[in-house]
């Protein structure tokens, strides 16, 4: 994001720059021109200056075609200074020694830049929009001394962490919000936490919520365990016997009940011909639109499987059986 | 946001496919190795209503993976199953923060009031837990921001809820058909 911020403030700081730089030579002329050398440490503390963060480059861009028709209407000798300054996050100096200076800085840039075009595009876009405002201020400036120079160098400075700081923070506040949205919607998903206060307390419960709700898998599958070898033929009755209390009533509960009687009455021998094939139709009648799916897939996944393992779990369903009541007691 | 029914309904399906799957392998064993294979399916059932889309069902059912791949690979079967187990999660790497973060600290060390003490400390502590809940929920040392972290536990805790709202009622009817 910033860097596209960026990359829009440079572009359109170079239009601005080749449409101000003919009205520059214009006012200006042969005038300007031996001021213009600039001790070269200066030029360099000024370009460093004139870094500007993206946005406030954005910023200023923005305002630029409003100052500059106010500079038109307002004329040479006008005070500009304070239109200037209303800009809300604009603080540049007021100085107009240095903002004169910064003008003819940037005339140097945006002349180099026109000569040649891979350089330094962020100076002059950047200098741009403040040469275009002190451009008036050229005309009353040279009573001024330069003696805050030295102060005015640095003045950007702070204003420009100043930015990036705000940034910073406004970047830390959102990402706060969101953690404090989802922090309620947690509150609210784990039961008994909506009154405890506190971001550290309320991930107390949070964990233990969740590890609690894992050490239930854990012993819900040990319980299942227990109960195992019957446990397949559980799923096809329980389904139809938990499917009211379960699925809040979206099964045909009629359909059920006729499946019910039918499938305790199997004994083993059919309950494993039953596997076999696939679930008679009326049972899955809740389902329409999946099931074709699912049968589909199970039946690819098992066609092959159950032959092999039908002796050795006929074996032991007489084995695990009696072990039933023991482990279930255990488990409870 | 509690768990749906259709949410129930999925798990079990799946559920149920990926215990026909394990059952050769646990019906010629003791319990443990039974239970564990019933919570393998379990988990790789609740991961693969996901199908991916969360950080921690892919950490999930790449655990899973490692331990019982073809069981995976049916359960997840038309949800490029591949992909999932075979993508590699990018554990964040971060560079350096620890030495400007001492150094920071030292720097900060001098002036601190008593209030500023304190925050520091409850800051410390909520460090320390959302450590321990990136511990907890599977694939959170790979979730780059906290908010990320927090928007997945949210969906972790629904979904392990669905997973013990179904198992339960399957267990307490399977118990009570041996009862009889």
């Amino acid at each position: 994001m910033d860097l596209t911020g960026e990359f829009g403030a440079r572009s359109g700081g170079g239009g601005m720059c080749r449409e101000s730089t003919g009205l520059e030579s214009l006012h200006l002329g042969d005038e300007f021109r031996p001021l213009v050398t600039l001790p070269p440490e200066n030029a360099g503390g000024f370009t460093a200056l004139l870094e500007l963060p993206p946005t406030q480059a954005v910023e200023l861009l923005h305002f630029t075609d409003s100052s500059s028709s106010q500079a038109a209407v307002t004329g040479i000798g006008g005070d500009i200074a304070p239109p200037l300054h209303s800009f809300g996050t604009l603080t540049f100096p007021s100085n107009p020694v240095l903002m004169e200076r910064a003008a003819r800085f940037s005339v140097i840039a945006t002349e180099q830049q026109n000569g040649n075009v891979s350089g330094e595009t962020t100076t002059s876009s950047s200098a741009n929009p403040d040469r275009v405002k002190t451009e008036p201020a050229d005309a009353d400036s040279s009573q001024r001394l330069v003696s805050d120079q030295a102060a005015e160098n640095q003045s950007p400075c702070p204003s420009q962490n100043n930015r990036s700081g705000k940034r910073k923070e406004f970047e830390k506040k959102a990402r706060r919000e969101k953690i404090n949205a989802r922090m309620k919607l947690l509150q609210e998903l784990v039961p008994g936490c909506d009154k405890i206060q506190g971001t550290a307390l309320v991930l107390d419960e949070i964990i233990n919520h969740v590890q609690s709700l894992q050490r239930q898998v854990e012993m819900l599958s040990m319980r299942l365990a227990a109960v195992n070898p019957r446990i397949d033929f559980n799923l096809d009755t329980i389904l139809a016997s938990e499917n009211g209390s379960l699925m809040d009533g979206s099964f045909n509960g009629t359909s059920m009940q006729l499946a019910w009687p039918h499938q305790v009455m199997e004994t083993e021998q059919s309950y494993h011909h039953r596997q076999l094939q696939p679930p008679p139709p009326q049972q899955w009648t809740f389902d329409g639109l999946n099931q074709p799916v699912w049968e589909r897939e199970e039946d690819q996944a098992h066609g092959n499987d159950h032959n092999s393992l039908m002796a050795s779990s006929e074996n032991l369903m007489v084995g695990s059986e009696n072990l039933h009541p023991n482990q279930v007691k255990m488990e409870l | 946001m509690q768990p749906t029914s259709s949410m129930k309904e999925e798990f079990l399906k799946k559920w149920q496919m990926g215990l026909e799957i394990v059952r050769p392998s646990i019906d010629n064993t003791n319990v443990s190795e039974r239970k564990k294979a019933i919570k393998l399916s379990a988990d790789v059932a609740m991961a693969s209503l996901r199908k991916g889309t969360t950080c921690w069902s892919r950490a999930l059912i790449q655990k899973s993976a490692t331990e019982d791949n073809f069981l995976v690979r049916q359960v997840l079967s038309g949800i490029k199953a591949e992909t999932l187990i075979n993508k590699k999660l990018t554990k964040k790497v971060v560079c350096h923060r620890k030495i400007v973060r001492r150094s920071k600290k030292i720097s900060r060390r001098k002036s601190r009031s008593a209030s500023e003490e304190a925050a520091a400390k409850a800051k410390r502590i909520v460090k320390k837990r959302t450590q321990g809940l990136r511990s907890v929920v599977p694939g959170g040392e790979f979730m780059s921001n906290d908010v990320l972290l927090l928007q997945e536990t949210l969906d972790y805790i629904v979904s392990l809820q669905t997973q013990v709202n179904v198992m339960r009622s399957i267990v307490d009817a399977a118990e009570a058909e041996i009862e009889r």
